[in-house]
């Protein structure tokens, strides 16, 4: 290629690897070529970027087939390792999910780590049942397999590889446990997932060069593209990848089972594209730094699908270990590991380099502009705020006696104790006043609860009214982020809803 | 320096053992943590090694449980550096070293009293385990003095 020429093909640069020439960097590297030498010089000097991930991927799973038994078997339900498998096709065809959980060691054991165990070498044990045909008489079949005794083990996963993620918080005042791992009550840390400015899509923001037969690196192997993943939402930035690659070939150190408490169970994919680098512009994109890239903060203690936002943070302050929420610094730290992205983008590039990796340009590019929708519910579900009503409160500095009289007059069974603000100090029962009066109690602070249960307008009541349950009361304060009251929900008021 | 766990039964709570031994021994003791209320409760604390024996025989003495606490165990085989566990360490006894392996600091960890990030690890690499007197290094260094 002269030294005027503004652009390069996919064939070029595989004859230059063929040759043991072609100039592969890393994003990591490519990065400080750019900012030190410029665009130019970085495009002349570069043929490839390669770019890697490593972070839990739940839509992922594996497609084998068992061949078949003596007499054969037709199955119609199947477990490996107590994991049940899908049977979505022919008899013996299998689909092992990542998030099946063990039906022994739930939230320990699942889909991920038998594909791991699998992709070792390891023995799995396999359990099916079937109603019996004419064809397929036999009914159940125990046996033991390893993947060389699978006659297909293909890892096939509809959405990896998602070009950034949330930054995830709570502010509740308990601790809650998402695939978003432990997230400690009052912001006391985030979490966030993704390689950042080594991410694979991140890379070709344009999808200039993936699309479907865009040979990756995909669990320690050659895997490839085959489409754009489930939700791929390119235009706000979150684009996701369809890959298959054959999983006898891939190593169990980038393919790793995981299990999150509370959540379930995933796995841990190793994934990166090469980029080559076609023109100046994909020398400029390639560039890309983490303070660049932003995401948002989002409060994963609001049980909905539009969760609150608490602003913007970009990757650089991510993997700064802190960031910055509502003027207060909380710490930060990241579920994929960007050791193992590393590892998978400078693997990458050892291949392309011994020339055991050709690059293929894409037979259809991933689509630009695909929309992510929302599913259609032709039902509403009901949330507090539908239900709640004004709260009847008190003061600290009422006697019991007022208190009593407003109960009977109000004919309510719970007041609401707030400051002059109007923010929930505690609340009274009937219960706690008819004990008061008998014991002789005059002040209120002797009775009054102050550890209070509440309940946030936006929640859905269903949620509402299990705390409440769980904690055997009968109402919950309805608050808002500065703990004004806004009103109450009963029980009451949820059997009348929901009918329970 | 050397951790002792010291565990307090519901009677023991109320008096003040810790402060007797502290003024009486003249021991420079850093509490680490304490989990305590009127039904008992465990102090983590550390001391110099060289009256490790001195104080956790004075304890003893007064029918205190005393253990060395064992700290958690990370399977370096199993931890793939994710770091989700990082920014759960209350004591910042997790960090990301350069080439971003994460990293535990046994000095700074406090073991089986908190154990925060053991079940946030989706690679489950880390194990806490929790003694009871009986099984603890610093008893046979007692035993052989
Ligand atoms: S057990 Fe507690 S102190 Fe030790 S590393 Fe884990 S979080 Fe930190
Ligand atoms: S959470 Fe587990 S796998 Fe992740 S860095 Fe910590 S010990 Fe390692």
């Amino acid at each position: 290629m002269s030294n005027q020429a503004k652009t390069r093909t996919v064939e070029e640069i595989n004859q230059k690897i063929r040759k043991g020439d072609a100039q592969v960097l890393t994003a990591e590297e490519m990065k400080k070529l750019v900012e030190s030498s410029g665009v130019e010089v970085a495009f002349k000097e570069v043929d490839v970027v390669t770019t890697g991930t490593f972070g839990a991927m739940c839509s992922s799973g594996a497609v084998v087939n068992l061949g078949h038994s003596d007499p054969p078997i037709k199955i119609e339900k199947a477990w490996m390792n107590d994991v049940e498998v899908c049977h979505p096709g022919a008899a013996v065809d299998l689909f092992i999910g990542a998030t099946n959980m063990s039906e022994k060691l739930p939230f320990e054991y699942g889909g991920g780590h038998v594909i791991q165990d699998l992709v070792a070498g390891n023995e799995v044990e396999l359990r099916a049942t079937a109603y019996g045909t004419d064809c397929y008489p036999r009914t159940s079949v125990k046996t033991t397999l390893t993947k060389d005794d699978l006659n297909q083990f293909y890892l096939l996963n509809f959405r990896n590889c998602y070009q950034r993620y949330n930054c995830a918080v709570n502010s509740s005042d308990e601790i809650i446990y998402t695939y978003m791992s432990k997230l400690l009550p009052r912001f006391r840390n985030a979490t966030f997932s993704g390689a950042g400015e080594l991410n694979p899509l991140m890379n070709d923001p344009d999808y200039e060069t993936m699309g479907m037969g865009t040979r990756i690196f995909l669990g320690g192997a050659q895997g490839y593209i085959i489409g754009e993943g489930t939700q791929h939402s390119p235009k706000n930035l979150n684009g996701t990848l369809m890959v298959k690659g054959d999983a006898k070939k891939m190593s169990p150190e980038f393919l790793q089972g995981a299990a999150f408490t509370g959540y379930g169970t995933s796995l841990y994919v190793g994934l990166g594209v090469p980029i080559p680098i076609l023109n100046e512009g994909l020398a400029k994109k390639t560039a890309i730094q983490d303070s660049e890239i932003l995401t948002d903060i989002v409060d994963y203690s609001v049980p909905r699908r539009d969760r609150p936002k608490f602003g913007q943070v970009s990757y650089k302050e991510l993997k700064s270990g802190s960031i910055t929420v509502n003027g207060k610094k909380i710490r930060v730290s990241s579920l994929s590991s960007l050791k193992m992205a590393k590892k998978v983008s400078q693997t990458l590039k050892s291949w392309i380099d011994e020339g055991t990796f050709f690059l293929t340009s894409p037979v259809e590019r991933l689509p630009t502009k695909t929309i992510f929708k929302p599913m259609r519910q032709t039902e509403e579900i009901p949330f507090v705020v539908s239900v709640m009503h004004p709260a009847v409160t008190c003061t600290e500095d009422e006697e019991i006696q007022a208190i009593a009289k407003r109960i009977v007059t109000k004919s309510v069974n719970h007041i609401v104790v707030v400051d002059e603000a109007g923010k929930l100090l505690g609340i009274v029962t009937s219960w706690d006043i008819t004990r008061a009066m008998a014991e002789g109690k005059k002040a209120l602070a002797d009775i009054e609860t102050h550890n209070v249960f509440t309940a946030k307008p936006d929640e859905p009541l269903e949620i509402a009214s299990k705390r409440m349950a769980q904690h055997n009361i009968s109402a919950l304060p309805v608050i808002d982020i500065e703990k004004k009251v806004l009103g109450i929900v009963t029980s009451e008021d949820v059997s009348k809803l929901l009918g329970r | 320096m050397a951790r002792i766990l010291i565990r307090f039964s519901e009677e023991q709570v109320s008096e003040p053992i810790a402060s007797q031994i502290i003024i009486e021994y003249k021991v420079p003791m850093a509490i680490l943590s304490a989990h305590i209320n009127s039904k008992g409760g465990e102090i983590l604390a550390e001391v110099p090694d060289a009256i490790l024996e001195k104080v956790v025989n004075a304890f003893r003495q007064r029918g205190v449980s005393v253990s060395v606490p064992k700290l958690i165990e990370v399977d370096s085989d199993k931890c793939f550096s994710c770091g989700s566990c990082i920014a759960l360490c209350p004591v910042e006894a997790i960090s990301l070293a350069k080439d971003s392996t994460v990293e535990f600091d046994k000095e700074k960890c406090v073991g089986s009293t908190c154990s925060v990030c053991v079940d946030a690890c989706p690679a489950r690499a880390i194990k806490s385990i929790k003694q009871n007197g009986a099984d603890y290094s610093a008893k046979d260094k007692v035993k052989k003095s």
